[in-house]
């Protein structure tokens, strides 16, 4: 093996990024994997455990990380942090009741120490649905602007029809890159 | 390479070698490809999944169109069938095979359609049918315990995934709660036995969640058309609604089995274990002998 194989290697391993999606249940974070992957996403039932895909973006090879929101399975959340790159939380924008919940979670996410490093995406999710509220609301409710410890961006956006996710991914590669990855 | 070899080989042999295969054989047997898959076979999957290829593969518009046939219009398209391939009309044994053939293979995509409208319905609390069933649910299979509000915590204990189902249905909508119902109606002892199962402190798992998971995998198990060979062993005539919910009954009742078989390590590595039970099936349902139904416990 050459030099410069071995100097391509380390920069292929370098722009390998992994991304966990958390969120409560029913936030739409295996519709989101699915359209981002390109696959049908009519077809849902409730994750039980965790789904993970490999996408390229970009020139990145994304290991995308999908776990269960339901309340017995975030206990199990925390095995998930390791190495994690980029962090999104999505959140169902029609939840008014949940959202107090939402916000609680996901403060408490910030404070692990292994997610110290992450940038934090926030997914205003259902923006296609009556009733959803707009992500400046979402952004009032969890209390973004209070964050300190992480790099983060809120974008409003419908992973059921696709709308809005490329900018909000986009915005998450170019935050980590900016960190992990050399400029060229 | 060999992928290309096949690609050209699949070409002309559809577009032409198929086409002087059956005239050659036609000239020595004096009888037509489907007189000759109907003699050759008997009643069941074997004998209508070839006939259905015939029908699909052929040039002549009157057999492409008799897989859609419509159940009232079946017994003149057999009629115009044999018209269009000169075959005597006094010959009913063929006449006969041929109505259930292609009762079988337009039912299947009736049925098909018929699932597909009720897994589009979503699940809506504002609709008096679809809270009574949710309510049946609790009723079946909980006898002795009452529920104390709509929304509770309770629900947790038939294992949805909060204190309102309401959502948990998702892709799956109404096909979801009605697949749940019918397991536990029709084999009611049966699903509290897997009900106490699923609530092993070690094994267990959300039982209602991984039955709408077995609903999305009933349902695409009979979209792609793997469950065509279970199916047509099954029913000599129409598919129905009965059929689907027998087969989503067996996968609900294999599955409990399945995964205390397996013992995962924790409900966390549901997908896979969810994965490797699939495939099972799949393998299952290539055999043109199969018929999956649950057990021997009641005969429907």
């Amino acid at each position: 093996m050459g030099l410069l194989t071995i100097l391509k290697k380390m920069r292929e391993k370098e722009r390998e990024l992994r991304l966990l999606v958390l969120g409560l249940d029913n936030a739409g974070k295996t519709t989101l994997l699915k359209r981002f992957n390109g696959e049908d996403v009519t077809g849902t039932a409730p994750t039980l455990g965790f789904n993970i895909k490999t996408l390229e973006h970009r020139g990145f090879k994304l290991n995308v990380w999908d776990v269960g929101g339901q309340s017995s399975l975030r206990s199990y959340w925390r095995n998930y942090f390791e190495s994690t790159d980029g962090l999104v939380w999505v959140v169902d924008s029609g939840d008014r009741e949940r959202l107090q919940l939402c916000g609680k979670e996901l403060r408490g996410l910030l404070r692990e120490e292994r997610l110290a490093g992450a940038t934090l995406l926030v997914f205003a999710n259902k923006q296609d649905l009556p009733g959803a509220l707009p992500a400046s609301a979402i952004r009032e409710a969890l209390e973004l602007d209070s964050i300190r410890s992480h790099h983060w961006c809120i974008q409003g956006c419908s992973a059921f029809t696709g709308h809005n996710l490329l900018p909000g991914i986009d915005w998450l590669l170019d935050d980590i890159a900016s960190r992990v990855c050399p400029p060229d | 390479m060999q992928k290309m070899l096949m690609y050209l080989w699949g070409f002309l042999y559809n577009n032409y070698l198929r086409f002087w295969l059956k005239w050659l054989l036609r000239l020595l047997t004096q009888k037509c490809e489907l007189q000759r898959v109907l003699e050759g076979s008997k009643a069941g999957a074997r004998r209508t999944l070839s006939i259905e290829h015939s029908l699909e593969s052929s040039k002549n518009k009157i057999l492409r169109n008799a897989v859609h046939v419509e159940e009232a219009e079946v017994e003149k398209c057999v009629r115009d069938l044999m018209k269009e391939k000169k075959i005597k009309q006094k010959d009913t044994g063929f006449k006969t095979d041929l109505r259930i053939s292609l009762l079988q293979i337009s039912g299947y995509k009736k049925l098909y359609l018929n699932v597909e409208d009720l897994r589009k319905i979503p699940y809506d609390s504002d609709n008096e049918e679809h809270e009574d069933q949710l309510i049946e649910l609790w009723n079946l299979l909980m006898p002795h315990e009452n529920l104390k509000a709509r929304i509770t915590k309770q629900w947790c204990d038939i294992g949805f995934q909060g204190d309102d189902p309401k959502t948990d249905f998702r892709g799956m909508g109404l096909l979801g709660l009605m697949n749940l119902v019918y397991f536990s109606k029709r084999y009611t002892e049966e699903a509290r036995q897997i009900l106490s199962h699923s609530h092993h402190p070690k094994l267990g798992y959300s039982y209602a969640i991984v039955g709408i998971n077995l609903t999305e995998m009933a349902y695409s198990l009979l979209k792609n058309g793997a469950l065509k060979s279970h199916l047509y062993n099954m029913v000599f005539g129409l598919p129905q609604m009965e059929h689907f919910h027998q087969f989503y009954c067996y996968l609900v009742y294999e599955f409990d089995k399945f995964w205390f078989e397996e013992e995962p390590e924790s409900i966390m590595h549901f997908n896979h274990y969810r994965e490797k039970f699939h495939e099972k099936i799949k393998g299952l349902l290539l055999d043109c002998n199969v018929i999956l139904t649950l057990g021997d416990t009641k005969k429907p």
